[in-house]
């Protein structure tokens, strides 16, 4: 739930995950502040920024989680945005991947779109994550329960969901680095040492690692 | 190939795409149920090379898609056109705009030749809609083999870096 009087702010949480965050996780940032931000504070090869797409950062960041289930990969996501993609809980819920960690922010607002209002502020997404399937959901309003929760050892049971209360930033962050979308997976896919595509003369080429 | 318990001297055709798919390296399909695909999906699933996710929309399953193509797996969608003409802003903003080669293999209802008469307008739509928002496609020829026909759909998408869709008849999909 969110008091905008006395919820922190964003960038006290992402202090909080720069300072925890683990050296081989992967990062993907939601569009707007999310991403911006996160640039601001904590760029690195290994962050994914959406640029646009609202609502799909949380299914990109399941796949990239199976797909790479050695490292951590942890997503940013906002409660506007997880609206409009409500399914996305029910399948992340379902496929569970451990090395997985939601981080929503919940602002009660559509920040990326100027602060409008949101269809429900108030919903408990804890517990709605919970009744979607995923077991390991709280609501957090401090950084220090932040901290704490990152900062606890993964259990290895299914895909851990962190509310994360905070107040709304309308105010656009100037991202210190060009958003180029191509440039982002291209710096992301050669930093993991992600296979790429080998191609043959007349077709049937394979994803080979270099 | 022949599907157990037919007498047939043509290739099962679903199991040539699943075949085919194996014999690619492709190791996730992202999945949306249609009638049609039903039976495959359930094949992929008993597949220990592939792994299968089942989405709730085909817009999120897209996004998942990008995902373990990010990656570094290889990745094919199945899908009912209809989720090609609900997925269209991921497509554009996500898909196309990052430039994430993608198989999409779709049930292609409503042409003259689906029984169900109620996916009819979405027949009518589906290939002047993937005209309009650029999704690059193709419908898969039924007089030829369907396994060269997928592999030069996935060096399509690999090659121009973009999502690609084949249409498929029921004959094509329905294990």
């Amino acid at each position: 739930m969110v008091n905008a009087a006395i919820s922190p702010s964003r960038a006290d949480y992402y202090q909080v995950l720069a300072d925890t965050l683990p050296k081989d996780a992967l990062v993907v940032t939601s569009l707007g502040n999310a991403s911006y931000l996160w640039a601001a504070m904590h760029h690195r090869p290994e962050n994914f920024y959406f640029e646009d797409a609202m609502g799909l950062a949380l299914p990109l960041a399941l796949g990239l989680a199976i797909a790479q289930p050695e490292r951590p990969v942890i997503v940013v996501e906002g409660d506007g945005a997880l609206m409009m993609h409500m399914g996305a809980l029910v399948t992340v819920g379902a496929v569970a991947p451990a090395n997985l960690t939601v981080l929503l922010i919940q602002n009660g607002v559509h920040a990326a779109s100027g602060g409008q209002a949101l269809t429900n502020a108030n919903l408990d997404l804890a517990a709605l994550a919970r009744s979607a399937g995923i077991g390991r959901a709280q609501n957090i309003a401090t950084p220090e329960a932040f901290a704490s929760a990152m900062r606890a050892p993964a259990d290895g049971d299914g895909t851990r969901f962190l509310v994360l209360s905070a107040r709304p930033d309308t105010e656009v962050v100037k991202p210190p680095i060009a958003f180029d979308p191509v440039l982002t997976k291209h710096r992301f896919t050669t930093a993991i040492g992600a296979p790429r595509y080998v191609p043959t003369m007349f077709g049937g080429g394979r994803l080979q690692k270099e | 190939m022949v599907a157990s318990g037919k007498q047939s001297a043509d290739p099962h055709r679903p199991s040539e795409i699943l075949d085919t798919l194996k014999n690619l390296g492709f190791g996730v399909a992202i999945a949306v149920p249609d009638s049609w695909l039903g039976e495959i999906l359930v094949k992929i699933e008993q597949e220990p090379t592939m792994r299968l996710v089942r989405a709730t929309h085909e817009e999120e399953a897209l996004a998942i898609a990008c995902g373990t193509r990010l990656g570094g797996l290889r990745t094919a969608m199945f899908v009912q056109n209809a989720g090609l003409l609900s997925m269209g802003a991921g497509m554009v903003s996500l898909a196309q705009r990052y430039q994430f080669p993608l198989l999409m293999l779709v049930s292609y209802r409503g042409t003259i030749e689906d029984p169900v008469f109620y996916h009819t307008p979405k027949g009518r739509v589906t290939e002047p809609v993937l005209k309009g928002i650029g999704l690059a496609y193709a419908l898969a020829d039924r007089h030829r083999p369907i396994g060269p026909q997928i592999e030069r759909a996935a060096t399509y998408a690999e090659e121009a870096s973009c999502p690609f869709a084949l249409l498929l008849s029921q004959e094509d999909v329905q294990w």
